[in-house]
């Protein structure tokens, strides 16, 4: 096959790929509604069936740097635009993780920008806390609070990898903090 | 045939100067024979190849010995020597040894042992073991390997430290600035200095085995040291108040919060209820706006509840039920009288370097009078600042650290904290001391209580 047959056909794939996805979305993000998982369930037996190598974790996390627009905070007031930027910010980072984590130098340094992006965020959070009063406030905190314990959770997971070495248990971890992320997002979201 | 048995026979007359020097030198090889079979043991461990990995365990609660010979140490080397460059240091070492800073033969004069941890590289000379030096491991910025003909070098780039040097150096010596004032034509320029320590071993292997295990203690150090600063910044910003009453500010964006919407006059915060700032903070003393909601005791109550509830969840995932124990007999003795530096020492001790950031969340236990020396202890052992690495995002953070801790040093609210605010919160604040007093007594026989608790459910942390 040459170079041009592979170009065209990678186009026609991409094409087809954007057509499929046009129509599926909405029918798979309905069913996600109301069946929680479903989608994941579909995904990993595709790839099962397929006899695919894809560490389906790994890929969920490198994906995770992406705008989702249902956690996207549509407020204009300064604040919120700051919360969506160190949100952003965080996921690119954890989305990194599985390029670094073979490179002990690069990886430490990811670490400490996670660090300072789980502190920056947190600030922000406060900020918002102090300037703005919220009639469901308690449930806000309680994201908070959730977000703190995975954060703390992933700190624990990561002094586990340096023992065993096992990358997989830290992508888990980095995933479950992207969705924490994503929903102290969509609770100031959908906050009054 | 005679003649050949002469000269196998010894001669009957010696000559005088031959007596003395064979006496002499066969002295000095037995004397050596005797002091090798005198030395003790080193203290080592069989290291797997072919990268010489040691279990890091050894380096975090044990050490490894290895035997070396100590040329000396070249202080005030400009900082910006490049380690890498066999020249450059090369050029140094010589020049060292020409002018006798550092020893020119190799005897066993210079006979030292290396002892190698996580905490520090320790020099002792091999024989009486009278102490060199000693160089805490985040002092060292680099380790090379030079090999000059027989000579195999290993030189440690390190901190200067004032003073610590055995060796004369040409500079004077200079003081914990570290830097080197020289004029040269364009005006007077500073330098950061550096030290070359110099170390021989016997060949190449022996030099890539010591270089590799001081590779191995820098990755655990500054693997615990990330670690740390990551539980550092999640612990700063959850226990970062959230409600409009802040009981003790270590955050400068909360006071600038703070002071900027109470100039605003749209302010929604209470201060009466506060025991932030002690005093310093304009807005301790100005009276609540009639918009505002007045802190009831209850809220306080319940920030601070949450605060120290938090606390000892963390405890309880940090400490075994022993150590629990130890930290509420501590807590105790503080809140009945015992000194704060007699506190922290004694919590930093129970700790250990590990745990040493759960010092963080103790602030909202360290009444206002005491704040200053407890924030002063944080950044001597490290807490407060992140430690060793300088990076670009522990520049971010450090900048957040830094405007944190001048805050600080308008103290922490806690009980008996001073709010100055002219008297007219004097009784307000009696009441939220007694109510602060009340609370950490509590919670500090609920801490003891868990601990005993623990042990009799027999859970191990």
């Amino acid at each position: 096959m040459t170079m041009e047959d592979m170009k065209n056909e990678a186009d026609t794939t991409s094409m087809v790929s954007m057509a499929l996805y046009t129509v599926m979305y909405p029918v798979f993000n309905q069913a996600e509604k109301e069946n929680p998982g479903l989608t994941q369930d579909i995904v990993i037996k595709i790839l099962e069936k397929k006899n695919l190598e894809i560490n389906y974790t790994e890929s969920l996390l490198r994906m995770a740097a992406d705008d989702v627009e249902e956690f996207l905070i549509n407020r204009r007031e300064v604040e919120f635009q700051e919360l969506n930027e160190r949100a952003r910010a965080l996921k690119n980072i954890l989305s990194t993780i599985p390029d670094e984590i073979n490179d002990r130098v690069r990886f430490l340094q990811s670490i400490k920008d996670i660090a300072s992006a789980i502190k920056e965020l947190l600030d922000t959070v406060n900020t918002v806390f102090r300037k703005y009063q919220h009639q469901n406030r308690r449930a806000l905190e309680q994201q908070k609070k959730e977000f703190v314990k995975y954060s703390k959770s992933f700190s624990n997971t990561l002094k586990t990898y340096f023992k065993d070495g096992k990358a997989i248990n830290v992508f888990v971890s980095a995933n479950r903090l992207t969705h924490q992320t994503n929903m102290i997002l969509q609770a100031f979201r959908t906050v009054v | 045939m005679e003649d050949d048995v002469k000269k196998v026979k010894k001669p009957g007359i010696v000559s005088p100067f031959k007596r003395v020097f064979l006496k002499g030198e066969k002295g000095r090889d037995k004397k050596a024979q005797e002091k090798a079979t005198e030395r003790r043991a080193l203290h080592t461990f069989s290291l797997s190849q072919p990268d010489h990995r040691i279990d890091p365990d050894i380096l975090l609660n044990d050490y490894i010995e290895k035997e070396v010979k100590y040329l000396g140490q070249l202080t005030s080397v400009p900082g910006y020597l490049n380690p890498s460059s066999r020249t450059e240091v090369l050029q140094l070492i010589d020049n060292a040894r020409k002018s006798h800073q550092l020893a020119g033969q190799l005897t066993s004069e210079q006979d030292a042992v290396v002892s190698l941890s996580a905490y520090n590289i320790k020099l002792v000379w091999r024989d009486g073991e009278d102490i060199i030096l000693r160089v805490p491991i985040h002092d060292i910025a680099a380790v090379s390997y030079i090999r000059d003909d027989s000579l195999h070098l290993v030189v440690l780039k390190t901190a200067q430290e004032s003073g610590g040097s055995p060796c004369p150096s040409s500079c004077p010596d200079l003081n914990k600035s570290q830097t080197l004032s020289s004029l040269s034509e364009s005006g007077a320029v500073l330098v950061e200095v550096c030290c070359l320590l110099v170390l021989a071993v016997e060949n190449k292997a022996a030099a890539e085995e010591l270089c590799l295990l001081l590779s191995q203690v820098f990755q655990i150090v500054y693997t615990e040291s990330t670690i740390d600063f990551l539980d550092r910044a999640i612990f700063d910003g959850a226990t970062t108040p959230t409600r409009h009453l802040s009981l003790y500010s270590d955050d400068s964006s909360s006071k600038v919060d703070v002071k900027e919407a109470f100039e605003a006059e749209a302010s929604t915060f209470s201060f009466q209820g506060s025991l932030e700032a002690g005093g310093n903070s304009p807005s301790a003393s100005t009276p609540a706006s009639p918009q505002t909601k007045t802190a009831s005791e209850g809220e306080l109550s319940t920030t601070a509840a949450e605060l120290l509830q938090d606390y000892m969840t963390t405890l309880r995932t940090k400490l075994s039920s022993q150590e629990i124990q130890q930290f509420a007999t501590l807590l105790h003795e503080y809140r009945n009288g015992a000194s704060i530096h007699e506190f922290c020492i004694n919590l930093r001790q129970l700790y250990g370097d590990s745990r040493k950031f759960l010092l963080l969340g103790l602030r909202p236990f360290i009444p206002e009078k005491d704040s200053q020396h407890f924030e002063n202890f944080l950044e001597t052992i490290g807490v407060k600042d992140g430690r060793g690495i300088i990076t670009d995002s522990f520049g971010r953070y450090r900048r957040t650290a830094s405007s944190a801790s001048d805050s600080t040093t308008n103290g922490n609210g806690a009980a008996g904290g001073s709010v100055d605010s002219g008297g007219s919160d004097g009784g307000q604040e009696a009441s939220e001391g007694d109510e602060w007093d009340r609370m950490i007594t509590d919670i500090s026989n609920d801490i003891e209580a868990l601990g005993c608790s623990m042990d009799q459910e027999g859970v191990t942390p």
